[in-house]
């Protein structure tokens, strides 16, 4: 069967995302590369750490830091996880439209994150706390930074993944991309989710 | 009565089916778990920091806790690492985590032997 062909109820493999050698490459190159980028997140978590009282004088964390608005922020990426998995349950049951619409809320949800944190980030950089005003700013802006970058590749990722595929349907060439997008966002909410605490919350008790 | 005789390989077709269809049932029921779960621990740790009625020592400790609970909920239900076939990605991430917290735990004392 050809790879990019349209499956059908009939056709439809019980792991669309590993039925083809290629797919099974892609599933566990990525998780390889999941496991690389745990340790490229570690090295930045160390410096902010160890950086993180280092504000000279600029604004501490915890002058800067507005619980609520982050709490909206985890509230809205955790969702998101939620329906990227819903999007995943979709593709395994050849349910395009379903899987479309999910991706698509996803996709909506990461948005509205990015909207956050880019307030946030101008409102801090009115505050006097840029990446060059301390090794406080440095590492904060490397830390969050490079992983609101990551959210945005997801959006970039998931839109020009459903455009591409859009009139398709599920196939075995993009069952892997679709499933390989969610593993991917998973991931930058587990990044977050040590960002809240460790940056947020931790920075309000010093 | 020869209509209700079914094909023996359409009915082990069907039975699968079923199969499948019961177990996406409780792989959903998972994931709404996963997520509830996800978001009481995240409250929890905003009010422990936020009613600032918990010593700060004490705090730091336990919502560190709560956040490794919930990479779990993630790396296993959300990302599947608790299906077949997951050796190669669980060796993966177990090694990346590994050397995460060695990475991290040497920053942190190079800090403080300095």
């Amino acid at each position: 069967m050809n790879a990019g062909e349209r499956l059908t109820d009939a056709n439809f493999p019980a792991h669309p995302e590993k039925a083809t050698l290629e797919g099974k490459n892609k599933f566990l190159g990525f998780w390889l590369f999941l496991g690389g980028e745990t340790v490229l997140f570690a090295t930045l978590f160390g410096t902010y750490l160890g950086l993180r009282n280092m504000h000279l004088d600029g604004p501490s964390g915890e002058e800067l830091f507005s619980l609520p608005l982050v709490f909206l922020a985890t509230m809205l990426l955790l969702t998101s996880s939620l329906t990227s998995v819903y999007a995943v349950l979709s593709l395994k049951q050849n349910k395009v439209r379903s899987l479309q619409g999910w991706f698509l809320v996803t996709l909506l949800l990461g948005l509205g994150f990015l909207g956050l944190e880019i307030y946030e980030f101008v409102h801090y950089v009115h505050e006097g706390h840029t990446f060059t005003s301390s090794a406080f700013g440095s590492a904060f802006y490397s830390l969050v930074g490079f992983h609101g970058a990551h959210v945005l590749f997801g959006v970039l990722w998931i839109t020009t993944l459903l455009a591409r595929n859009w009139n398709r349907g599920i196939t075995l060439s993009n069952a892997p991309k679709y499933y390989l997008f969610a593993l991917y966002w998973h991931f930058v909410d587990v990044v977050w989710v040590f960002i809240f605490t460790v940056v947020y919350l931790m920075g309000k008790v010093g | 009565m020869a209509n209700h005789q079914q094909n023996p390989e359409t009915t082990v077709h069907r039975h699968e089916e079923i199969q499948r269809k019961l177990a996406l049932k409780e792989e959903r029921k998972h994931h709404n778990v996963s997520f509830v779960m996800m978001i009481l621990l995240t409250i929890v740790a905003f009010f422990a920091i936020w009613s600032d009625k918990i010593s700060d020592s004490f705090a730091v400790l336990f919502i560190l806790t709560l956040a490794v609970v919930q990479v779990f909920f993630q790396l296993y239900v959300w990302m599947h690492l608790s299906h077949k076939g997951h050796d190669f990605p669980i060796w993966g991430m177990a090694s990346g985590i590994l050397v995460a917290a060695i990475t991290v735990a040497s920053l942190m004392g190079l800090i403080w032997t300095s």
